[in-house]
């Protein structure tokens, strides 16, 4: 299939001096927002005791393991500042992304050992059940740097039970195992009670000499015949155990390593596990990239950096979709799928890295007076209409067929609305794109260019779509809310402002509700309030964005459940026709 | 030679950024024209001087409306 997909169309231009001059305010506009979120980003990694107290003690941080683990220039953090619980250490306590690991991409998460030394906190078993999900979406193994003191016990009642507590991550790494996706990890430090399942769940551990893994550590020992209250005897009695335990903690590497053979390995060294841990991950099962990929990789033929200038911040703004796509694909080539019809949705054929990928994101021009054909009004990008749902219900069916991975790149303000729209079965289209995605079992990825609304978030490859969805990325010009604020204000106070209008009272007490609705649904929309929450996984550097569709589709591609051959394709012969 | 700049689409003229005599570059936006909740920025199609602007903020206009003229040539020369 070289034809097709060595060298495919060029689009997009490179940016003129007109353009450049219009467009200074929103890029310093963006550089501005893309600082403060990394100032956010900062605060995460100077959360708890400092690197050097942790190395005073002889150990690593969590951030110096992965930084000697992962590969140089191949870590692509998520979930950040993922915070659900306002946890007042301002993190959930693991530190997770993708990354390569000697070559093969795996998912890597650690515990952050200067936080409590590592413990549980709220929040964070949702933040593990969303790793475990991304390592079962794209087939890799998951890698853990496991450091867990157990639970903060002060809140245990936000996190210890429930549907999806902490007990949970437990389960998804048997699932994972029995999948075939193998679980290593490399434990240090005192890891009881739920730090001891941390250990114990994965597949293969390799242990540091000073690490110990239990049931129950040296608190649930040393206090665990409960007499209805303490008293100055009870209290001389727990010193008494604590100190003999805190001399010799159970679950040390001579009970796992020489008893029970639980560690798989021991090292001397914190680096030592680490390099245990790439020797390992040397030896993981994959496909060479050269078994899938459809051509050599090619950087974009226009700067990364021209984002700044096309993506507008302001939400309203209307922009070129296409030539924000050519400053993210290999070579900025495409084979676009049906160009004729459903103009407010671009989808195609792009490469990433030199593998095939699909892409699919709204157009946000206007689209003239003759369009939706069914409608006497004319249509505007950003939305949806008839049209770009069947053709995005046939595209992802298509990439299901042919085993492409999906790249949405998503910035709609919902679906068309009104009679004649439900007269053109826009609600059974709509649900029939999720019919389309629910039964392609193929990775996607949702890049969160800038809106976020209504049942266009769910229907265009976001998180909701969480048995495909491999994770959410998102820009300092992301939000996501169900409909804008003002919109949500009119919707909710228009028959109050009739019945006070009816009854002659003063509007001036409604209107300023409906001022404060709006100013609400700006703040608990924007990409800070959008990262804590979980609504999008990481926000990204406008210059990043490209790194993460690069390790999006060299995980995807490295291990995939079924194949379809280059030459079997449809896909590329129906563009072609 | 001059060029005439054209309403793409019915709207409100949102923000006017030029006005007779101006330079402006291949490319720069001159003016927002506001429908359907959105903002359209439109671009001059060449460098030149701006001759006439049609319009002002807060009009209301129609596709295919001259909105401004830019002289081509008076930048050649």
């Amino acid at each position: 299939m070289r034809p097709y997909f060595e060298k495919m169309t060029t689009f997009g231009h490179a940016l003129k001096k007109g353009r450049i001059k219009s467009t200074e305010a929103n890029l310093a506009g963006i550089q501005k927002a893309e600082d403060e979120i990394q100032e956010e980003v900062d605060q995460v990694k100077l959360a708890g005791f400092s690197e050097e107290k942790i190395n005073a003690r002889g150990q690593m941080t969590v951030w110096q393991r992965l930084e000697y683990l992962v590969d140089p220039g191949t870590w692509r953090p998520l979930h950040t500042l993922y915070n659900p619980m306002n946890n007042v250490e301002g993190t959930t306590n693991v530190i997770d992304g993708i990354g390569k690991i000697s070559g093969k991409w795996a998912v890597i998460i650690g515990f952050d050992n200067k936080v409590m030394a590592g413990a549980w906190l709220p929040g964070q078993s949702e933040n593990i059940l969303r790793v475990t999900d991304l390592s079962k979406r794209l087939n890799i193994p998951l890698v853990w740097l496991v450091n867990c003191s157990g639970a903060k016990l002060t809140e245990q009642e936000k996190f210890y039970a429930n549907r999806r507590g902490a007990g949970t991550p437990f389960f998804r790494h048997a699932e994972l195992e029995m999948m075939g996706i193998p679980v290593l990890a490399g434990i240090y430090g005192t890891n009881p009670a739920g730090g001891g399942y941390q250990s114990i769940s994965p597949t293969i551990l390799f242990a540091h000499k000073d690490c110990n893994i239990a049931v129950g550590g040296i608190g649930i020992v040393s206090g665990m015949a409960p007499k209805g209250a303490f008293d100055l005897e009870a209290a001389e009695e727990i010193i008494e155990k604590a100190k003999q335990f805190m001399a010799k903690p159970p679950g040390s590497v001579n009970v796992h390593y020489n008893e029970t053979g639980f560690f798989r390995y021991v090292f001397e060294d914190e680096t030592g596990v680490l390099d245990g841990l790439k020797n390992y991950m040397k030896d993981m099962p994959a496909y060479a990239p050269k078994f899938f990929r459809v051509a050599e990789p090619k950087e974009p033929a226009f700067p990364m950096d021209d984002l700044y200038r096309l993506i507008p911040l302001n939400p309203k703004r209307v922009y070129d979709f296409e030539e924000v796509l050519a400053r993210l694909v290999d070579g900025s080539e495409h084979m676009e799928f049906r160009p004729d019809y459903g103009p407010e949705v671009y989808a195609g054929l792009c490469k990433i890295d030199g593998f095939l990928l699909a892409c699919i994101g709204n157009r946000q021009e206007y689209l003239g007076r003759n369009y939706p054909e069914y409608a006497d009004y004319p249509g505007m990008g950003g939305k949806l209409y008839r049209q770009g749902l069947i053709k995005m219900n046939e595209f992802v069916t298509l990439c299901g067929r042919d085993r492409i991975p999906i790249i949405w790149l998503q910035d709609s303000s919902g679906l068309d609305v009104g009679d004649a729209a439900e007269k053109a079965e826009l609600l059974g289209l709509a649900q029939g794109l999720v019919y389309s995605i629910q039964q392609t079992d193929i990775p996607m990825l949702l890049l969160l260019l800038r809106k976020g609304t209504a049942s266009a978030h769910y229907l265009m490859g976001g998180p909701t779509a969480n048995r495909q969805n491999a994770f959410t990325i998102g820009t300092v010009a992301s939000e996501i809310y169900v409909m804008h604020g003002e919109t949500a204000a009119v919707a909710t106070y228009s028959r109050r402002l009739v019945k006070e209008k009816e009854a002659g009272r003063p509007l001036e007490p409604i209107i300023e509700k409906m001022n404060q609705l709006a100013k609400e649904y700006h703040e608990k929309s924007r990409p800070l309030f959008c990262a804590k929450t979980g609504m999008i996984d990481e926000i990204v550097l406008m210059r990043d964005l490209r790194k993460y569709l690069v390790a999006f589709a060299g995980a995807a591609y490295q291990n995939p459940k079924s194949i379809c051959p280059h030459h079997h394709l449809i896909l590329p012969r129906i563009i072609k026709g | 030679m001059t060029q005439k700049i054209l309403a793409p689409l019915d709207g409100k003229v949102f923000q006017l950024k030029i006005k007779p005599g101006d330079t402006v570059e291949e490319d720069e936006e001159i003016l927002v024209i506001e429908a359907m909740k959105m903002e359209t920025p439109i671009f001059v199609p060449c460098s030149g001087v701006v001759k006439k602007v049609s319009v002002k903020e807060g009009d209301d206009v129609t596709e295919n409306d001259i909105l401004a003229i830019i002289d081509k040539k008076h930048i050649e020369v």
